[in-house]
C-alpha cells in the first residue's frame, strides 16, 4: 500500500473501543474492540459488516452521538466530536426519519440554519439538492406522505446541505428497491468525482464491488481487514465453471475429473464446477474429442462474499460464542 | 437521482462555526422548528379550545350571580388561562427532548455543527414562544369578555397573565429535565407534582412550622427545593402587609420584577441540569 501524507486523510480513528453497561445487574457489553482505520481524500470507503457488528455504533462515535470508551477520532485533523469538525461532514443516519410535518423545502431550510447557511444560500442549496436527489415531484408535500426510498434521497439531500468534504453514510441501500439501489450507488460515484471522500457502512455486498476503492470488514466489533479489495482477495483460483453442451452419447466418453459438481444448465446444456486442482485444459480437449460444444468456461476466483464468510468464520472460531453475544447486542 | 443535471457547484457561505451569530442562528433555528412543530399538533388546539370555552362558560356562570359577573369571568377565565397553559407546558414539555430521541430525530440533528446545549436551549426557547402565544389567545379572548361585560380594561389582567407566563416558563424547564433522564409517563407524573407541591408551597410551610421536629424540618428544606408556584398566583394571597387581589389592589412592578428574576433563576438553574444531564448521554 502507497504511503499516504497525514493531509489526505480525512477521517482517522485510532482505537476507538465502546463498553456498553446492560440491564440491571450492569452486564458489560463490548459491541466495539479497537477499531483503528484512515479513510483517504477522495476515495469511496466502505465499512462492512453483518447485521450487528458494531458498524453502527463506530459511526455514532464518529458523529458524537455515543461517546467512545477508548480511542479517538478525527475529521480532517479536527476532534471528534467538535463543531469544526462537524462543518465539514454530512451524516446519513441508518433508517432516518425526520419531522414529518415538514416539507423538503422547510426541512432542508432548517438544516442549512444549523449549518449556519445564510438564508438565501439556503434556499438556493434546498431548491439544487431536491432537484439532484429527483424529488421535483414532491416539492411542498410534508415528509410523513414520502416513501422510505424518498425518506433516504432527502436523507442524503440534508447530509450534503453544508457541501461537505466527508460524507458518511450509514445503510444507504437499505429497503431501496433495485432502481433505488443503483440510483444511490451512481450519486456516490458522482460525488467522488465532485472530489468529496464517502465513508459509507454496509451489508450489501455487491453495492460495495460496484463502488468501493477501499473497505473495511468489521466483525463482532472488531476490525478484520482493511484494504482495497484487490489486495484482500486472494488472487487463488477456487473453480472453474464449464457449461457445455454433451454428444448425443452423454457425458460418459468425457472422463470428468474427480470432484467436479455437475448441475443442469438448461437447453440441454450442463454445467460443471471443476475443482480447482482439474486439469482444465485436458478435460475441454477431451470434451471436445468427444463431439461437445462448449459454450462458455469461467474461472472463478474469491469474491467479496467468501471473502467475507472467510472472516466471519475465522472470527467465529476466535473469539467463539462470547463475540457473536456481542454483536447481537450491539444491535 | 444521480442523473439529474443540476449537479450543486460552489462552496456555500457558512458563518464560522461555534461563533456566536452562528450559534444564534441555529439555537433560533431549533426554536422555531420546535414552536412549528407545536402549531401543527392537533392536540394543543383541543387544549386551547377548552380553554376558551371555560372563559365563554364565565359569561353564563356570570348571569347567575347578582352583579358579579366581571368578577366571575376574571376568576374563572385565569384559571382556565392557568391550568391549561400549565396543561400544555406538561404535555409538551415532557415530551420535548423524548419525542427527539423515539423518533431517532436527534440521529439527524446533532451531528450538525451545534453544541447539545443549543440544541435544549433552542427546544426551551420554542417551547416558551408557543406558550407565550397560547396565553397570549387566551388572555386576549378574557380581555374581550370582561370588556364586552363593560369593565375597563386594566393593567392587572396583563400582571397577572404575565405571572402565569413566568408560572409556565418553569414548570416547562421542570418538564424538560426531568424528560431529560425518564419516560414521558414518569416526567408528566413528577412534573404534576412539582407543580401541585410548587403551588402549596405558602401551606406546606405553615404546616411545618406547627409540625416541628426532624420531620418538618426535612419538609419544610424539601419545601425549598420545589419552586414556590404560589409566587405566580398571588390574587388573595398578602403580599407587603397588604391582601392583593386581581379585583382590586394587585401587585406592583417590584413584586412582577423579583418573582420574574427569580422565576429566570429558577428556571434557568433547572434547564442548565437537564443540559448536563443532556450532553452527558450516549444516543445508542
Amino acid at each position: 500500500m502507497t504511503a499516504v501524507s497525514s493531509r489526505d486523510v480525512v477521517l482517522r480513528a485510532d482505537a476507538l473501543a465502546k463498553t456498553f453497561r446492560l440491564g440491571f445487574f450492569r452486564r458489560r457489553v463490548e459491541a466495539v474492540k479497537d477499531v483503528s482505520l484512515e479513510v483517504h481524500r477522495g476515495e469511496i470507503f466502505g465499512f462492512l459488516g453483518p447485521n450487528g457488528a458494531g458498524k453502527t455504533t463506530t459511526l455514532k462515535m464518529l458523529m458524537g452521538l455515543i461517546f467512545p470508551t477508548a480511542g479517538r477520532a478525527e475529521v480532517l485533523g479536527l476532534p471528534v466530536p467538535s463543531l469544526s469538525a462537524k462543518r465539514r461532514l454530512g451524516y446519513l443516519p441508518e433508517s432516518p426519519y425526520f419531522y414529518d410535518y415538514l416539507t423538503p423545502e422547510e426541512f432542508l431550510d432548517f438544516i442549512g440554519a444549523l449549518c449556519a447557511l445564510p438564508s438565501a444560500e439556503r434556499r438556493a442549496r434546498a431548491d439544487q439538492l431536491i432537484a439532484r436527489v429527483g424529488l421535483d415531484h414532491a416539492r411542498g408535500r410534508p415528509l410523513r406522505k414520502f416513501s422510505k426510498g424518498m425518506l433516504q434521497r432527502i436523507g442524503i439531500a440534508q447530509a450534503l446541505m453544508a457541501d461537505p468534504e466527508l460524507v458518511i453514510l450509514d445503510e444507504p441501500m437499505t429497503g431501496l428497491d433495485p432502481l433505488g439501489r443503483k440510483e444511490v450507488r451512481d450519486l456516490i460515484l458522482e460525488l467522488r468525482k465532485e472530489g468529496k471522500t464517502i465513508f459509507f457502512s454496509t451489508h450489501i455486498l455487491p453495492d460495495v464491488e460496484m463502488t468501493c476503492d477501499r473497505v473495511a470488514i468489521v466483525i463482532g466489533g472488531r476490525l478484520r481487514s482493511v484494504g482495497p479489495l484487490g489486495d484482500l482477495l486472494s488472487a487463488r483460483l477456487l473453480s472453474t465453471e464449464v457449461i457445455l453442451r454433451p454428444p448425443a452419447t452423454g457425458l460418459a466418453m468425457m472422463s470428468i475429473p474427480p470432484g467436479a459438481r455437475q448441475y443442469a444448465a438448461g437447453d440441454r446444456a450442463v454445467g460443471l464446477e471443476l475443482p480447482e486442482t482439474a486439469d482444465v485444459d485436458a478435460f475441454l480437449r477431451l470434451a471436445l474429442g468427444a463431439g461437445a460444444s462448449v459454450l462458455s468456461v469461467s474461472p472463478r476466483r474469491e469474491s467479496l462474499e467468501d471473502l467475507f464468510v472467510r472472516e466471519a468464520q475465522l472470527a467465529s472460531a476466535g473469539s467463539g460464542a462470547a463475540g457473536a453475544a456481542a454483536a447481537r447486542a450491539a444491535s | 437521482m444521480s442523473v439529474a443535471p443540476a449537479a450543486v457547484t460552489g462552496k456555500p457561505q457558512a458563518l464560522a462555526p461555534g461563533g456566536f451569530m452562528a450559534g444564534t442562528v441555529a439555537v433560533a433555528a431549533i426554536a422555531r422548528n420546535t414552536f412549528r412543530e407545536a402549531a401543527r399538533n392537533k392536540i394543543l388546539y383541543s387544549l386551547l379550545f377548552f380553554a376558551i370555552l371555560l372563559i365563554f362558560s364565565a359569561l353564563a356562570l356570570g348571569e347567575l350571580s347578582l352583579n358579579e359577573e366581571v368578577r366571575m369571568t376574571r376568576d374563572l377565565g385565569l384559571f382556565g388561562v392557568d391550568v391549561f397553559s400549565v396543561l400544555i407546558a406538561i404535555f409538551v414539555g415532557v415530551n420535548l427532548l423524548y419525542k427527539e430521541l423515539d423518533l431517532k430525530t436527534v440521529y439527524t440533528i446533532l451531528p450538525k455543527p451545534i453544541a447539545r446545549w443549543q440544541f435544549v436551549l433552542g427546544k426551551w426557547l420554542g417551547m416558551l414562544v408557543t406558550l407565550a402565544l397560547q396565553i397570549a389567545v387566551m388572555g386576549g379572548v378574557l380581555a374581550l369578555v370582561t370588556v364586552a361585560q363593560g369593565a375597563p380594561l386594566d393593567a392587572a389582567i396583563l400582571k397577572a397573565l404575565w405571572l402565569l407566563f413566568v408560572n409556565v416558563t418553569v414548570v416547562t424547564s421542570v418538564a424538560i429535565l426531568f424528560s431529560s433522564f425518564s419516560s414521558p409517563f414518569l416526567s408528566g407524573f413528577f412534573s404534576l407534582g412539582v407543580f401541585i407541591v410548587g403551588r402549596s408551597v405558602p401551606d406546606i410551610r405553615l404546616v411545618t412550622a406547627r409540625v416541628g421536629g426532624s420531620v418538618g424540618r426535612a419538609v419544610d428544606f424539601v419545601s425549598y427545593l420545589v419552586p414556590n408556584l404560589h409566587l405566580f398566583y398571588p390574587s388573595g394571597a398578602i403580599v407587603g402587609a397588604r391582601q392583593v387581589s386581581i379585583h382590586g389592589q394587585f401587585v406592583g412592578a417590584g413584586y412582577l420584577a423579583s418573582v420574574t428574576a427569580y422565576g429566570a433563576g429558577y428556571s434557568l438553574l433547572v434547564l442548565g441540569l437537564a443540559i448536563w444531564i443532556f450532553r452527558r448521554r450516549d444516543f445508542v
